[in-house]
């Protein structure tokens, strides 16, 4: 017949073609549906938001932290507390995108992150939506305390109940504030301090604080950390001189002695015993190189600028490590972690910094449940540092963060950043030492001394917290 | 069999359906019930017209136009509602125009006769357009009388199907078998080609001047397809090739917003807030879709894609009813096109079979090369989806398409023995 292997053909073509286009839709909408998703020029998110109540994110005791108001302009991000959460909690602009928990959490407080079927056929026809509520660990009482401290000063204070991995508080210093971002945003941009920058996950050298680290290392080595060794001030490792601060002779000291006074010479000199095997390892099971298990991405802590844990240190580098110079770089988040571990019988636990998750009925969503993290220590060893960090407390550097009534762990840091500028101080603690109820880092940039500006703001955190516990107590 | 009846009930319960679902979510204003009304009122008197005047033909092809159409209509209302309220009146027309040509143009056969006067046509009608057209996003491909505007270029694919068809069928034979032997390749003598061959080339420099690539590109591949057809000589298929890829390297020479196209089409992230904004939006909206859709009023395409409402109206399907839901979309388009050219192979006349199938080739071609083209599987041309996008040109223009291919079928339905004994047969009296 007339032209009928024509069409046939035709039509296989066209078929073809068809079926060809199918595979590109299959491509697009299942294959890369989530990658195009995260592209940055995506509005999707931003755009579902003006049809989308954005949920409100709750401190533990349900005092607001931000909220979307409805006024005479529309709807507003409201953050009651100003500049004093950020920028933890961040901010979520049509302008300027999103950052913090606003971007991190940005499925749940939107109500995206649905599982059940139901829900969603509900959401496909009610609109407007109501977005999730987010209930963090956060206590707004502790945080008050933190930020009025370190408020003028650059730098992060983080606290975590050692037993759950609970975020308490989490200060950044200079921060901005949420509620004018907009308006406000070419001069918090250029600020001095990098205000949109959360200090608390920053990495900085972590000075004799990482000797807590290295604790662990000099015990699981085959020598008497109670016996004594002469510390002259300074001491010549492979033709390194490694000199203590102010170049104080610390006279016989064992290691209760050495972290109490913060002897580097000990450290080094044991440290290098212990091998860099160990301490690399004691490293690790503290976190080193490892990326932290939490709701907001934090740059995994380094032992060296190229690896973050090498196999192996050159024994000058190794010898500065163990005291927290070299190349050594944590953030003071980590730190608190580290110190957490210490406080709990050598456990560090997931930290937590959203405890649920409400829907607009207020059903829970989600519930964090506590998980270990890492075991740094054995209880024995926990043990042998805190009673240290006592000793520290009691007798050495750590003494100005000391309460009366109540016996603190703690450690000091002043770790040299390089250069002519002056050292950051950092102070680890816990409270109370026997049953820790808080452990946190202050780290205070270009502060001076550990005991001098960190101390101080440790030592008002922990005793807001411990007044608060008692309240709850009674 | 279904019943006509049951076909255009399923494709209003899909209608209005869809409506339900706009009005739900706050999307429908009161005014389009009554469109919506009598919309659905025509399209029951439209069935009920052809069973009182004996339609024969093909029982598909209308309930699957108006169902593409009436997912165009509610997908329209949901993109932008006052262009929604224009496509209701097009859509209006439409269907009486279709049921005009189906049932007022006795016998399409006569329009054969013609060929040269159609042939002519075409090259009048895109001379008109270039020298009188005014531009719109690129290219200029619109007449304005008064305050509307007029798209030559889409009454040329009718006349330029019928120059075709006509032409194809008187010369087919030398063709196919060719006069002038070239090494292996015998090719047709320059009398027999020659007046095909100006007319095609002269249509197509026309369109590249006014800058119309898209239907360019369609109606390139339509010529060659349709010969191809017509001879069954893969040499003509095969001479498309090289000649695709010189007129390409040309365009891509001449004309700085080809290059644009093709840059943005191999990376339109790099400037999606520009030049590759379209595509990128697009591309956001569809795999936005996934398997089972945002729903209905829920998708940001909509807001987002320029020109949503015509060129992108399937991104925003894509990603409203997500990949089963276009799938279904596309479905409905192959089993238009398939239903066409099986019209072209049952046709009881030559130059009805090659108009029928030309018509599947057309319009499978538009949908071919806009669907790849916002799915970035070819660098995009700007081509209106037929019966879904928003556009009147369009949309009469396929219902005249329709309107033939429906007469052809329903004339093609009577067995030869009635004509050979003399019987007046689909013929509507």
């Amino acid at each position: 017949m007339f032209m009928s292997s024509g069409i046939q053909k035709i039509a296989l073509i066209i078929v073809f073609s068809f079926i060809f286009i199918s595979f590109g839709l299959l491509y697009w909408q299942v294959v890369n549906a989530d990658t195009m998703l995260d592209n940055p020029a995506n509005r999707r998110a931003v755009l579902l938001e003006s049809r989308i109540e954005r949920g409100g994110i709750y401190d533990r005791n349900g005092i607001v932290l931000a909220q979307t108001k409805q006024t005479e302009k529309g709807k507003v991000r409201v953050y009651p507390h100003g500049e004093m959460f950020q920028p933890l909690l961040g901010y979520a602009t049509v302008k300027y995108g999103s950052a913090g928990l606003e971007a991190t959490e940005a499925a749940n407080l939107l109500g995206m992150k649905e599982k059940s079927l139901v829900k969603k056929m509900q959401n496909t026809f009610e609109l407007p939506r109501q977005g999730n509520d987010l209930i963090l660990t956060l206590d707004t009482r502790l945080q008050e305390v933190a930020y009025e401290k370190l408020k003028g000063k650059a730098g992060a204070v983080v606290g975590l109940d050692p037993r759950n991995g609970e975020v308490l508080v989490l200060v950044s210093q200079p921060s901005f504030d949420g509620n004018t971002i907009v308006e406000d945003w070419d001069e918090i941009v250029n600020r001095q301090g990098s205000p949109m920058l959360n200090h608390a996950f920053a990495k900085y050298p972590p000075g004799s604080i990482m000797k807590v680290v290295t604790s662990a290392a000099l015990f699981r080595s085959d020598f008497d950390t109670t016996e004594l060794y002469s510390c002259q001030g300074f001491t010549i490792i492979n033709g390194q001189t490694i000199s203590e601060q102010n170049h104080k002779a610390h006279g016989w000291v064992n290691y209760d002695l050495a972290l109490a006074y913060s002897c580097n010479n000990y450290f080094a000199e044991f440290g290098v015993k212990a091998g860099d095997k160990s301490f690399l390892q004691a490293a690790a099971g503290f976190g080193f190189g490892q990326s932290i298990p939490f709701d907001i991405q934090i740059p995994s802590s380094s032992i060296t600028r190229d690896d973050p844990l090498p196999d192996k240190l050159s024994l000058n580098l190794f010898a500065a490590s163990t005291f927290g110079q070299g190349q050594v770089m944590v953030s003071p988040f980590h730190m608190a972690l580290i110190t957490a571990g210490v406080a709990n019988e050598g456990k560090i636990m997931v930290p937590r910094l959203i405890d649920r998750v409400l829907d607009s009925q207020h059903n829970i969503i989600y519930n964090y449940k506590p998980e270990v993290w890492l075991e740094a220590l054995n209880r024995e060893e926990a043990d042998k540092v805190k009673s240290a960090m006592v000793l520290a407390v009691n007798e050495g550097t750590a003494a100005p963060g000391a309460i009366p009534g109540v016996q603190i762990a703690a450690k000091t840091g002043s770790a040299e950043p390089g250069g002519d500028q002056s050292t950051h101080a950092w102070y680890i603690a816990f409270a109370p030492a026997d049953n820790p109820v808080i452990a946190l880092a202050v780290l205070v940039e270009n502060g001076g001394t550990g005991g001098g500006a960190a101390a101080p703001i440790a030592k008002a955190v922990i005793e807001k917290a411990l007044e608060l516990k008692e309240g709850v107590n009674q | 069999m279904l019943n006509s009846f049951t076909l255009r009930f399923l494709t209003l319960t899909i209608f209005w359906l869809g409506l339900l679902v706009l009005k739900l979510s706050n999307m429908l204003e009161s005014h389009f019930f009554s469109l919506a009304a009598v919309f659905s009122i025509l399209i029951f008197l439209g069935a009920a017209l052809e069973v009182y005047l004996g339609y024969a033909g093909d029982r598909y092809l209308i309930p699957v136009v108006q169902t593409l159409l009436a997912i165009g209509l509610v997908l329209l209302i949901r993109i932008n509602p006052s262009l929604a309220q224009d496509q209701f009146i097009w859509a209006n027309m439409g269907l009486v125009i279709f049921y005009l040509v189906l049932f007022g143009l006795r016998d399409y056969r006569k329009l054969e006769q013609y060929q040269y006067i159609w042939g002519l046509a075409a090259l009048a009608l895109l001379l008109v357009t270039l020298l009188f057209g005014v531009s719109v996003h690129g290219a200029t491909s619109w007449i304005k009388i008064g305050s509307r505007g007029f798209q030559p270029e889409e009454l040329v694919k009718v006349v330029l199907l019928l120059f075709m068809a006509a032409y194809l069928n008187s010369n087919r034979e030398l063709l196919r078998v060719g006069t002038i032997q070239v090494g292996r390749i015998s090719l047709p003598d320059r009398k027999t080609l020659g007046p095909f061959a100006f007319i095609c080339i002269i249509v197509l420099a026309l369109l590249a001047a006014q800058k119309s690539l898209g239907t360019a590109l369609v109606f390139f591949l339509l010529m060659i397809f349709i010969v191809y057809m017509v001879t069954e000589r893969l040499f003509y298929l095969a001479m498309s090739v090289p000649v695709i890829l010189l007129m390409g390297t040309a365009g891509y020479i001449l004309f700085g917003h080809v290059r644009v196209r093709v840059a943005t089409w191999l990376n339109p992230w790099i400037d999606s807030t520009v030049g590759g904004f379209q595509i990128a939006q697009s591309i956001f909206a569809i795999s936005g879709g996934r398997l089972l859709g945002t729903g209905l009023g829920n998708g940001i395409g909509a807001y987002q894609i320029p020109l949503a409402e015509s060129d992108f109206i399937f991104s925003v399907i894509a990603e409203e009813i997500g990949f089963f839901g276009s799938m279904a979309v596309i479905t409905l388009f192959v089993v238009l096109v398939l239903r066409a050219l099986a019209i072209g192979a049952k046709a009881s006349d030559r130059f009805g079979q090659i108009l029928a199938a030309g018509i599947g080739i057309l319009i499978g071609l538009e949908v071919i090369i806009i669907l790849a083209g916002v799915t970035k599987m070819l660098p995009l041309t700007g081509l209106p989806l037929p019966w879904v996008s928003y556009g009147g040109n369009s949309l009469i223009i396929h219902f005249i398409l329709l309107g033939l291919l429906t007469n052809i079928s329903h004339n093609s339905s009577f067995s030869m023995s009635e004509v050979r004994i003399g019987k007046r047969v689909g013929v509507y009296e």
